[in-house]
């Protein structure tokens, strides 16, 4: 549904009027976009480790928490994550593993949950779809594991579950394992901020506070962190 | 005396002489110059339509050394961050290409680019509105905010909205605005108009925003710590983000290849619009458009290390229309034209509308960095807004901008589009120029009178030479043993105010060579 017409047919005719008629063939326009030069960099060159390292400094820079473990002992290490917290409510999206739900403590599972129940919450455990070692961004593509977008939004905690091959070096690289483009992303690098009165970085606005990450070798290689 | 030591004049002269080359040409004030002491009004005029020229709006702020501290202070803050994440960036200037091709590209096939938009948005469940100016903007946004019932909405930063002064009208039909950016509840509870594009408080300091938010929010006992100011406003907003169910953003980029929008932020008060309200309201000029998804990879590293010197900034959000279950599950897009149409049509313009709204020009800006943003008398200040403002009027007001400027370059040098704003400048003055040239009451306009008076005596020796004569005889009592002038009295004391002036020497270069030759015989 498009409302007004005559200011969309009046636009569209001063944008034409403006610019090359040839824009409207779609051939010349692919054309023309596919020639854009891209010279930047695209693929990183650090080895696996390094890129390990890379994230967890950056995301360390950002006062996240940031501990490693192995497959195996991924449930005990969330479970030590949560009672180190010291709260004991929490949400988790639909398609959290079972196992990743500590036992002991009080959880609700996001099946459309209200949102002032979700506010109430006191921490979240989700999964994420990717991270960038440059920058330190952990992305969301809010799947089942990942939750819906206020999930990770209403509590003050949020605990991320990071697979190591999820870690790639550059942003282009997060690109290149979107095949198709997602119809929801949140990026993530560090907690909630604003330097809006005098330039002073403020942790933790409007979003969490506190951004927890576990990061799970899923490559082989041992912790390098402990 | 050829004129009248008017008002009028003075400030005339003031500009005429002024450091950057500010000159006004026919633009004189309709009243006397402002002083410190007699500042009208305590908000300032950010429509381009009432603003004063920009030297009389600087002239005001140059007298306000708190301002002044303020702004130099966060511009230093930000550039130095940016400048340390540029260097350690191996292919910025790479990047930098990319993202100018980019949009330089989508600006020639605007058209094409935003109909595909539109097609996509609405496969995906958003309904889109074009609005040809502010006006149908607004009314656009108010028929919504009307069928929603809405009498409260809740805002992220958006300078788009700012630019059509969208929150006067709305609260003038009876619906209340929250802004929810941390820089944009000061400006909003102090009454103030923003001075920056990303850092919109920039000219207010701790001890201003405890002020202002003692004052309204009722907190006495509140201190000047920042965390502590931040935490107020995060209480004073929990409970307007979880019930308001209407809210109104801007874009920073469209993607025509899936019809979804991307906001960039750091707070999570986007986040909370976003993802919170029942119906969300994206305002966005037509130029924001990007081709594909996928051109993200190169915009959100520019962006972010252009506008607060981050590799990233904390929080990027993407949506595609409506999502069943999550988020708002009515979505409107509005596509604001509003004079963005007539910049296209001319060449080395239409490079303006490349920006991405990082505010890095202005940071570097050496104008921007001394008065700060409300000079410019609009929403969009420093060096893009100089370039900006006049063509968004269709160069009807604001014609003072476009020599708001020293031609330095560091704007060109900044920009992560690579607009070349200078020669955007010299385009526009040269505009101006020409709309002066038609005016009839050019024949009162002292710089005309002036140059034609010079034209008269620089094109006869006689007149030339007599005139030097007198100049130096005239000037020499004015002249120090140390041959400068420090004070001159009159219109030259606006010269001398500032700055001083090499004495006339004894002897011309003519003269010089005159006697030189009578000695050789």
């Amino acid at each position: 549904m498009t409302a007004k017409i005559p200011s969309r047919r009046a636009i569209l005719d001063r944008i034409r009027i403006a610019t090359q008629p040839t824009a409207d063939n779609p051939v010349l326009l692919a054309g023309a976009y596919a020639i854009l030069p891209r010279t930047y960099i695209r693929t990183g060159h650090l080895s696996a480790e390094a890129r390990i390292a890379l994230m967890i400094e950056r995301l360390r820079e950002f006062d996240a928490e940031v501990v490693e473990t192995s497959p195996e002992s991924l449930p005990a290490a969330i479970a030590a994550q949560l009672v180190a917290s010291g709260k004991h409510t929490f949400v988790a999206p639909p398609g959290l593993p079972p196992e990743w739900l500590a036992p002991g403590l009080d959880w609700k599972i996001d099946k459309g949950l209200p949102t002032s129940e979700i506010e109430r919450a006191e921490g979240v455990v989700t999964a994420a779809f990717c991270a960038v070692a440059d920058s330190g961004t952990i992305i969301l593509h809010h799947s089942i594991a990942e939750g819906r977008r206020v999930l990770t939004l209403l509590p003050d905690w949020h605990l991320c579950i990071l697979r190591s091959s999820q870690i790639v070096e550059t942003l282009p690289e997060y690109f290149d394992r979107c095949p198709q483009p997602p119809a929801l992303v949140t990026t993530i690098s560090g907690p909630s901020a604003t330097a809006d009165i005098e330039m002073t970085r403020i942790k933790g606005v409007h979003g969490p506070r506190f951004l927890h990450v576990i990061l799970v070798r899923d490559q082989g290689g041992q912790p390098i962190v402990h | 005396m050829l004129f009248k030591l008017s008002a009028r004049n003075i400030v005339f002269f003031r500009s005429l002489f002024n450091p950057c080359g500010l000159h006004l040409g026919p633009f004189l004030p309709k009243s006397p110059p402002l002083r410190a002491e007699t500042r009208m009004t305590p908000r300032p005029e950010l429509d381009p339509a009432l603003a004063p020229p920009f030297p009389v709006a600087a002239l005001n702020i140059l007298r306000n050394p708190q301002l002044r501290k303020n702004v130099a202070h966060a511009t230093d803050i930000i550039q130095a961050k940016r400048a340390r994440l540029v260097a350690e960036k191996k292919d910025w200037q790479q990047l930098r290409s990319a993202a100018s091709e980019i949009r330089a590209h989508v600006l020639e096939n605007l058209g094409a680019y935003l109909e595909k938009f539109e097609d996509r948005c609405i496969a995906a469940g958003g309904i889109v509105h074009w609005a040809a100016d502010a006006a149908e903007a607004r009314q656009i946004i108010l028929d919504i905010l009307r069928e929603e019932k809405a009498d409260e909405v809740i805002k992220i930063k958006t300078m788009t909205s700012a630019e059509i002064q969208l929150n006067p009208f709305l609260e003038a039909a009876g619906v209340r605005t929250y802004e929810t950016d941390l820089a944009e509840i000061i400006l909003q509870l102090g009454n103030d108009e923003p001075s920056h594009i990303v850092v919109p408080a920039l000219h207010v300091n701790r001890s201003q925003v405890r002020d202002i938010f003692a004052r309204t929010m009722g907190l006495p006992n509140l201190s000047d710590d920042p965390h502590a100011l931040a935490d107020a406003a995060r209480n004073y907003l929990r409970r307007k983000f979880l019930d308001i169910p209407t809210a109104i953003s801007g874009a920073n980029f469209l993607i025509a290849e899936t019809g979804a929008v991307a906001i960039v932020e750091s707070e999570g008060n986007g986040r909370m619009c976003l993802t919170l309200p029942r119906t969300l309201i994206t305002l966005a000029g037509i130029e924001k458009v990007v081709p594909r998804f996928r051109d993200l990879e190169v915009m959100l590293q520019v962006l972010a290390r252009s506008a607060t010197g981050e590799r990233m900034n904390p929080y990027n959000s993407l949506w595609t229309g409506v999502t069943a279950g999550d988020g708002p599950q009515r979505f409107h897009v509005i596509l604001l034209d509003n004079g963005r149409s007539s910049i296209l049509t001319r060449p080395v313009e239409r490079q303006t509308l490349k920006c991405i709204r990082c505010a890095a020009c202005m940071n570097a800006c050496p104008v921007y960095r001394q008065t700060g943003g409300h000079a410019y008398g609009s929403v969009y200040p420093g060096p893009i807004g100089a370039i900006l403002t006049p063509q968004l009027t269709q160069m009807h007001h604001a014609q003072s901008l476009p020599y708001a400027s020293s031609l330095c370059g560091a704007c060109y040098e900044v920009c992560p589009v690579k607009i070349n704003i200078p020669e955007v400048l010299i385009d526009l003055r040269a505009q101006v120029t020409d709309q002066e040239r038609r005016r009839l009451n050019r024949f009162l306009d002292p710089i005309y009178l002036g140059m034609k008076i010079a034209n008269f005596l620089f094109s006869r020796a006689w007149l030339f030479h007599a005139a030097q004569s007198f100049g130096r005889i005239g000037l020499a009592i004015f002249t120090g043993k140390d041959g400068w002038i420090h004070a001159l009295p009159g219109l030259g004391a606006k010269w001398t105010q500032t700055r001083d002036l090499r004495g006339l020497p004894s002897q011309t270069f003519h003269s010089w060579w005159d006697d030189r030759a009578r000695e050789a015989k």
